[in-house]
C-alpha cells in the first residue's frame, strides 16, 4: 500500500516513551507523524516498570499537557490509545525501517510490517482466540516469568489494544482454531507482510536501549541459580500487574524472602563495558523500597555499590529516605562472584569492606542491576540511516547540539544516545521534536486539526441507548436484548438497540443512522471500558452534532459481564449502570471550551546559555522575544568556563550565541532588568519589568503569550576550607581560569588537592550538584597534561561521572590522579601554616590520616539557585523544589514546564546541569511553546470546573485547595449579594479534578460532566437504591 | 423480605484512574465479585462530595465506599486525601443520625489491582450484609 503524504511530515523510529513524547510534540505542533515500532506494541521498557523513582507514581496516567486526547488530561500512553490518538499520528507496530533515502527535508522511507495476523482495528479484546490456542510460550512482557498463548495479549493494557500472534508456528498451519472463534473476523492466519514508502522531511531516532544479559558473566550464576534475578525480572515479580500480582516470593522456595541483595554495575563500569548506566543506582533504591513496602519491613535489603550516583533533582533525598525511613542498607563494595548453597538455594556473597575485611553472608534473593546497553539493532539502523555511533555503540551527538546526529535531518531522542533516566529522555525527545518542528516549518504550514464543537441541541432530550453485544463477549453473559428493552423504559429514551460491535465501522454506521432517523440528541453506549472507548463515541457524536458532555457510557463488560458469573446478577447490575448513564446523558451539558487569541511574543528571563538558546529557537521560528538579563552582560555562568572535559571551547560557543542573539531582528535584549510582577493568563500575560541604568529606574510593561525562566544558578560562596581567605585556596572555576590564562603557573606546581561537595552540608540547599565531579576530573586531566609530574588528589564522597563521563574518571586514574573518599561525618581539615596549606584527610582503606601539603587547593563548591530564584518564584506564584530550584510540573514526565501553564523553565534555574542538558531543555521549551503560540486562536477547557459567581462569597476555599492554582478572586466581578470579588477558574489551568466543587461551602462551583443536577436530581436519583429489584429479593 | 435474603445495594465512587482501571483489570482477569456494587466513575475521588455520600444513603443505598489511588499517588496530587478526610467526616455524620459510619469506607488501590478491587467489593458486601438493610431503606418501606 502506498501512502501519500506531504513532505512536511516526520518519522519517529522507536515507540518507547521517548518516541511517543517526540511524536506527540511534533503532532501537536501541527505536523503529521509516522510512529514506527519494531515490537508488537508501544511503551518500550518503561511499560514494564510498575512506577517511577523518585515520585513513585504510575507511568500510565501522568504526563501530558495536551488536552483532548485520551484520559481527560491525557498522559503518554492514553494519548496513543487508538480511539484517543492525536489525528496527526499514525502508529505502525511490528514494523521496521528498511531503507532511508534522500536528505533533510525530503526523505523517502521504506517500511516493512510483519504480517498482522490479528487486525488491531477489529480486535475487541474478548480473548476467545487465546482460549482455544493450544500453544504456550514465555511471556516477554513478564521477562519470561509467566506464560502466554501463542495468540494472546502480554498484559491488560497495550497499544494497540489488541491480541496478537507472537509468531506463526508450524502448528498453526493445521490448527487454525483461533480464526473461526473470532467474532469480528480479526484473525487471519494467511495475512501477508506489508511494504510501503512514506515521504518525510525529518526523522527522530528513539530506539532506546536494551538491558545487559548477565549470562555473559557466568560468575553471577544467572539462569543457573534460580534465586538470581535481573533488576527487570525483580520489577516484574514485585509489580501489581506482574505474574505474582505483586506478592513476591523467593523463586526456588516459593516463600517470602528474608534477605535480598542488589549488585550494582553488572555490565557497566568494567573493562568490557566501561560506561556508567546512570539509572541503576536509583532503580535499585526504588526496588529496595518496593521490597520493603510489598514484602515487608522485616526483609533485609542491601545494595552493594561503588558510588551512589544520585545526581539528579530529588535523588539524594530519595536515597536518604530509603535509608532512614525504610532501612535499606548500602554497602560500598563491588561483588564479582557468588555461590549457591545447593541445599537451601541461598546465594552466598563474599565481599570486602572498605577497611579490607572480608565477609561472607547468604541471601535469599540476589538482584543483578544490569547495565544499559545500545539496542540490538543499533548498528544496522545506524548503517541504514548513515549516522555515526560512538565508541560504546550509542548514537553519536555533539556537546552543543545534543539531539543532532551526524546526518542532517535525523535527530536522537532519549536513551539512544546515552543511558538516560526518564526526565532526560523526555527533555531530549521534546528537544528533538523542536528540531523537527523548525525544519518542517520551513517546508509547509502546520496543520492544527480542527476540533468540532457542536452547540447544545435544542428541545427535549432524546436519548439513544446502544447495547453492545460484543460478539458474544457480553451477549452470552447476559441478555442484551432484555437490557435494551429495559433501557427503552427509562425517561427520555427515544431509541434503543442491541448492536453487534458499536466500536467497528459497521456498528458506527448503525448508530449514525439511528441518530439521524430518530433525531437523537443524547448518546449512551452500554459496552466496555470508558477509558478506552468513550473518545470514540464522543468523536462519532460530534460528527453528527451531539456535543461532548451528552455522551456517556456504562461499562457492562469489564464491570459486569466478565465479573458476575450469574447472568441474572450481571444483567441487573448492567441495567443499573445503564440507568445511571442515561440520567447523566439527559442531564449533561456540552463541555466548556474557551477560545483565546494568544500574543505571539515570549518573555525569556535570563541571558545565559539556556535563555539565549530558547530565545534563538523561538525567534528563528518567527516569534518575537524579549530577553531580560539582570546584569549588563549576556553569557551567564558559562562565561567563567574555559575548557570542557570533552575538549570543546565554551568561550567561543557562548560568544557565538551572544553574537547571534544581539543581531537577531526578533530578539530584544534588556540588560540590567528585573521582573516586578506578572498578571494575566497563558497566551495573554502582562509583565512589569524594572530597568536600571545610570542610577535611573524605569518601569517597562510588556504583553506576551509565554514566559521562559532561565535565571541560572550560582556557585556556593561560603568560606569553608579557607576559600577566599588564603591565596592557595581557590574555587574550581578559578583553577579553570588559571589553567587557561596562566598555564606557566601550573607547570611550577608540585601538588594540587581538590575537595568535592564543598557546601553540601553548609549551603542552605545542598543537593548533589551533578556537574562538579566531571569538572574536577577535567581540571585534573588538564593539570596532568600541562604538568604530568604534579600530584593531584581528589577528595570526594561519591564520584558522579555518570553515563559516558565515566571514561574521563577512568582516564584521570590512569594518569595517576588519586581519588580519596572521605566520610561526610569526618570531612577533610584544612589549616594554614607559614609553609602553606595543610590538608588532613582519613584514607579509609589504610584507615590512616593523610597529611597533604598542596601548592594549590581547588574547591568544588555546590551550585546554588540564583539568589533571586525565590523572589521570582514568589512574584510568579511558582513553587520551589526542596533544593530551592524551581519545581517543574512533574519531576520525570514534565521536566520543562510548570503546573501553571504558559511558564517554562530551562537551565540551572531548574537544577545544576551540563551545557548539553541546558541546550536540550531550552530547545524542549521552544518545542512546547511552538505547539500553541503563533498558530492563531487556541481552544482551552474541556471537563473543567466553573464558578457560578452569583453564589460565590469569595471565601478562598477553592483558591486554597486547588492543586493547580487555577482559581483566583476576580475583584472586578460581584459575588453573592453584589459584594465585589468572586472566584474565577481559568479553564486553561483547570485540570478537571473537581476538588474545589466538593469543597465549596456554597456549592457555587460545578464540574462539567459531573454536575450535581445530573448526579443528584431528586426526580431521578442515581446514587442510591437500584431501580431493578434484586433477583434474590 | 426475610433478613437472610437481604442483598445489599452498595454505591462505590471510583476515580477514573486507579479505581475505575482496577475495576477494568478485575474484568480482564475475570476475577468475580458480588454484583451488589454500583460503580460511579468520577474524575478523581477529590470530587466525592459529602453531599454525594449522604444523597446515596438518603436514596436508600445500604453502603457506600470510595476507591482512590494509593496515598501519595493521586493523579491530582492530593485529591484522594481530601476524599479520605470527607469520608471520615461523613462517617461521623452517619453515626450521629443513626445510619452508622461503618456503612461507609475508604479504600486505595492501584490500577493493576483487579484482585484487590474484587476483594474490597466482597468485603464491603459481607460487611453490609451483616449489618442488614440501611435504616433509611427500611424507613422507605422496602
Amino acid at each position: 500500500m502506498a501512502e501519500k503524504a506531504p513532505v512536511s511530515a516526520a518519522l519517529v523510529i522507536g515507540g518507547g516513551v521517548a518516541g511517543q513524547r517526540a511524536a506527540l510534540d511534533i503532532a501537536e505542533a501541527g505536523f503529521p507523524v509516522y510512529l514506527v515500532e519494531n515490537g508488537p506494541s508501544l511503551g518500550g521498557i518503561v511499560a514494564q516498570l510498575g512506577f517511577m523513582f523518585p515520585t513513585h507514581d504510575c507511568v500510565l496516567c501522568r504526563g501530558g499537557r495536551d488536552h483532548g486526547y485520551g484520559c481527560t488530561r491525557p498522559a503518554i500512553s492514553p494519548a496513543f490509545h487508538e480511539n484517543s490518538r492525536h489525528p496527526n499520528i499514525q502508529v505502525h507496530t511490528s514494523t521496521e525501517v528498511v531503507s532511508v533515502e534522500g536528505r533533510a527535508g525530503d526523505f523517502t522511507v521504506h517500511l516493512r510490517q510483519r504480517p498482522q495476523y490479528v487486525n488491531p482495528e477489529r480486535c475487541i479484546n474478548c480473548g476467545k482466540c487465546a482460549e482455544v490456542c493450544p500453544i504456550e510460550i514465555e511471556n516477554p512482557f513478564h521477562e519470561g516469568l509467566a506464560k502466554r498463548k501463542l495468540i494472546d495479549k502480554d498484559t491488560g493494557r497495550l497499544i494497540p489494544d489488541s491480541y496478537y500472534l507472537w509468531e506463526k508456528a508450524e502448528y498453526c498451519e493445521t490448527c487454525h482454531k483461533c480464526e473461526p472463534v473470532c467474532p469480528t473476523q480479526a484473525v487471519n492466519l494467511s495475512a501477508q507482510p506489508k511494504e510501503w514508502e512514506v515521504q518525510v522531511g525529518a526523522i527522530v531516532l528513539s530506539t532506546g536501549y536494551r538491558l545487559f544479559d548477565p549470562r555473559e558473566y557466568e560468575e553471577y550464576g544467572y539462569k543457573r541459580f534460580p534465586n538470581v534475578l535481573t533488576s527487570l525480572e525483580f520489577e516484574r515479580l514485585v509489580s501489581n500487574n506482574g505474574p505474582l500480582m505483586g506478592h513476591f516470593v523467593t523463586p526456588a522456595t516459593g516463600e517470602k524472602p528474608k534477605s535480598i541483595a542488589w549488585l550494582q554495575c553488572v555490565g557497566s563500569r568494567d573493562h568490557r563495558y566501561p560506561w556508567c548506566s546512570a539509572i541503576c543506582c536509583l532503580h535499585a533504591t526504588k526496588e529496595a523500597i518496593l521490597a520493603k513496602e510489598r514484602i515487608g519491613q522485616d526483609v533485609a535489603c542491601r545494595i552493594f555499590f561503588m558510588d551512589q550516583r544520585t545526581f539528579n533533582k530529588e535523588y539524594h533525598a530519595y536515597y536518604e529516605r530509603s535509608r532512614e525511613l525504610y532501612g535499606v542498607e548500602y554497602i560500598r563494595s563491588r561483588i564479582s562472584g557468588l555461590r549457591q548453597d545447593p541445599k537451601t538455594k541461598q546465594i552466598y556473597l563474599r565481599w570486602r569492606d572498605e577497611a579490607g575485611k572480608f565477609h561472607e553472608e547468604p541471601y535469599d534473593v540476589v538482584v543483578l542491576s544490569v547495565g544499559v546497553h545500545p539496542p540490538e539493532q543499533s548498528e544496522r539502523v545506524a548503517r541504514m540511516l548513515g549516522i555515526d555511533l560512538n565508541d560504546y555503540g550509542f548514537c553519536h551527538t555533539e556537546k552543543f547540539t545534543p539531539v543532532a546526529t551526524t546526518r542532517a535531518g535525523v535527530f536522537a531522542a532519549g536513551a539512544v544516545s546515552a543511558p538516560r533516566e526518564m526526565a532526560e529522555a523526555f527533555t531530549t525527545s521534546t528537544a528533538a521534536a523542536n528540531e523537527v518542528i523548525q525544519l518542517l516549518s520551513a517546508l509547509g504550514k502546520p496543520q492544527v486539526p480542527a476540533k468540532p464543537q457542536p452547540a447544545m441541541p435544542e428541545g427535549p432530550a432524546r436519548v439513544g441507548v446502544f447495547v453492545c453485544r460484543c460478539g458474544g463477549a457480553i451477549e452470552g453473559h447476559m441478555d442484551t436484548a432484555d437490557l435494551a428493552m429495559y433501557a427503552a423504559t427509562l425517561p427520555q429514551v427515544a431509541y434503543t438497540a442491541a448492536v453487534d460491535f458499536p466500536c467497528l465501522a459497521e456498528g458506527q454506521e448503525e448508530i449514525r443512522r439511528a441518530i439521524a432517523v430518530h433525531k437523537l440528541n443524547r448518546l449512551v453506549v452500554a459496552g466496555c471500558s470508558v477509558r478506552t472507548h468513550l473518545a470514540l463515541f464522543e468523536r462519532l457524536a460530534e460528527e453528527v452534532g451531539i456535543p461532548r458532555g451528552l455522551v456517556t457510557m456504562a461499562n457492562i463488560r469489564e464491570q459486569a459481564a466478565w465479573v458476575h458469573p450469574n447472568p441474572a446478577d450481571a444483567a441487573r447490575k448492567a441495567k443499573e449502570l445503564t440507568r445511571v448513564a442515561v440520567v447523566r446523558a439527559v442531564k449533561g451539558r456540552p463541555v466548556k471550551i474557551d477560545t483565546i487569541e494568544p500574543i505571539p511574543e515570549v518573555l525569556v528571563l535570563g541571558g545565559g546559555v539556556a535563555g539565549m538558546t530558547a530565545a534563538l529557537e523561538l525567534a528563528n521560528a518567527g516569534l518575537d522575544v524579549t530577553l531580560v538579563e539582570k546584569t549588563d552582560r549576556l553569557g551567564g555562568i558559562v562565561r567563567r568556563k574555559y575548557h570542557l572535559v570533552e575538549g570543546q571551547d565554551p568561550q567561543q560557543y557562548v560568544q557565538s550565541l551572544v553574537n547571534q542573539v544581539l543581531k537577531h531582528a526578533r530578539i530584544k535584549v534588556l540588560f540590567n532588568t528585573r521582573l516586578v510582577s506578572q498578571s494575566g493568563r497563558p497566551g495573554r500575560f502582562r509583565t512589569v519589568l524594572q530597568h536600571v541604568e545610570n542610577g535611573r529606574t524605569e518601569e517597562i510593561a510588556l504583553e506576551h503569550g509565554a514566559t521562559v525562566l532561565a535565571i541560572g544558578g550560582v556557585p556556593y560562596a561560603g568560606g569553608e576550607y579557607m576559600l577566599g581567605q588564603h591565596p592557595q585556596a581557590v574555587s574550581q572555576l578559578e583553577l579553570e581560569r588559571i589553567l587557561a590564562e596562566e598555564p606557566e603557573r601550573i607547570k611550577g606546581l608540585r601538588q594540587v588537592v581538590m575537595i568535592q561537595c564543598v557546601g553540601r552540608d553548609e549551603a542552605p540547599h545542598s543537593p548533589c550538584s551533578r556537574i562538579c565531579c566531571t569538572g574536577a576530573v577535567g581540571n585534573a586531566l588538564k593539570i596532568k597534561e600541562l604538568n604530568p609530574a604534579c600530584q593531584v588528589y581528589v577528595l570526594y564522597r561519591d564520584v558522579m561521572t555518570y553515563g559516558p563521563r565515566e571514561a574521563y574518571y577512568t582516564a584521570a586514574r590512569e594518569k595517576g590522579v588519586l581519588f580519596v573518599r572521605y566520610d561526610p561525618a569526618e570531612k577533610p581539615a584544612v589549616s594554614a601554616t607559614p609553609q602553606g596549606l595543610v590538608v588532613k584527610v582519613r584514607e579509609r582503606t589504610l584507615n590512616e590520616m593523610l597529611e597533604l601539603r598542596p601548592d594549590l587547593l581547588a574547591l568544588s563548591t555546590v551550585t546554588q539557585p540564583a539568589p533571586d530564584t525565590a523572589d521570582v518564584a514568589w512574584r510568579l506564584g511558582l513553587p520551589l523544589s526542596l533544593e530551592g530550584f524551581f519545581q517543574e510540573a512533574h519531576t520525570k514526565m514534565r521536566p520543562t514546564e510548570f503546573v501553571k501553564p504558559g511558564v517554562y523553565v530551562a537551565g540551572l534555574a531548574h537544577y545544576p546541569k551540563f551545557i548539553e542538558d541546558s541546550v536540550a531543555q531550552a530547545k524542549a521549551v521552544s518545542a512546547q511553546i511552538l505547539q500553541w503560540l503563533g498558530h492563531g486562536p487556541v481552544q482551552v477547557g474541556g471537563l473543567v470546573a466553573e464558578v457560578n459567581q452569583e453564589r460565590c462569597v469569595g471565601c478562598l476555599t477553592c483558591v486554597r485547595i486547588c492543586p493547580y492554582h487555577a482559581p483566583y478572586i476576580d475583584y472586578s466581578v460581584p459575588g453573592i449579594g453584589g459584594i465585589m470579588g468572586a472566584a474565577y477558574i481559568d479553564p486553561a489551568r483547570c485540570q478537571g479534578c473537581g476538588l474545589c466543587t466538593a469543597e465549596c461551602p456554597n456549592k457555587a462551583i460545578q464540574l462539567y460532566g459531573y454536575h450535581d443536577e445530573a448526579l443528584m436530581d431528586p426526580a431521578m436519583p442515581v446514587l442510591g437504591r437500584w431501580e431493578v429489584p434484586s433477583p434474590a429479593a | 423480605m426475610s433478613e437472610t435474603a437481604f442483598e445489599p445495594e452498595i454505591t462505590a465512587f471510583v476515580c477514573q484512574y486507579c479505581g475505575d482501571m482496577a475495576a477494568d483489570s478485575a474484568g480482564w482477569n475475570r476475577i468475580s465479585y458480588p454484583a451488589n456494587v454500583k460503580i460511579v466513575r468520577l474524575p478523581c475521588t477529590g470530587k466525592v462530595d459529602v453531599h454525594h455520600i449522604l444523597n446515596a444513603f438518603e436514596h436508600g443505598a445500604d453502603g457506600v465506599y470510595v476507591v482512590a489511588c494509593p496515598e501519595g499517588n493521586c493523579h491530582h496530587i492530593n485529591g484522594n486525601l481530601s476524599a479520605k478526610r470527607r469520608v471520615k467526616y461523613a462517617q461521623s455524620l452517619l453515626d450521629e443520625v443513626g445510619v452508622g459510619g461503618n456503612r461507609l469506607e475508604m479504600f486505595h488501590v492501584t490500577a493493576a489491582q483487579g484482585d484487590e478491587f474484587a476483594r474490597i467489593a466482597a468485603e464491603m458486601t459481607e460487611r453490609i450484609r451483616a449489618l442488614g438493610p440501611s435504616p433509611v431503606r427500611r424507613a422507605m418501606g422496602k
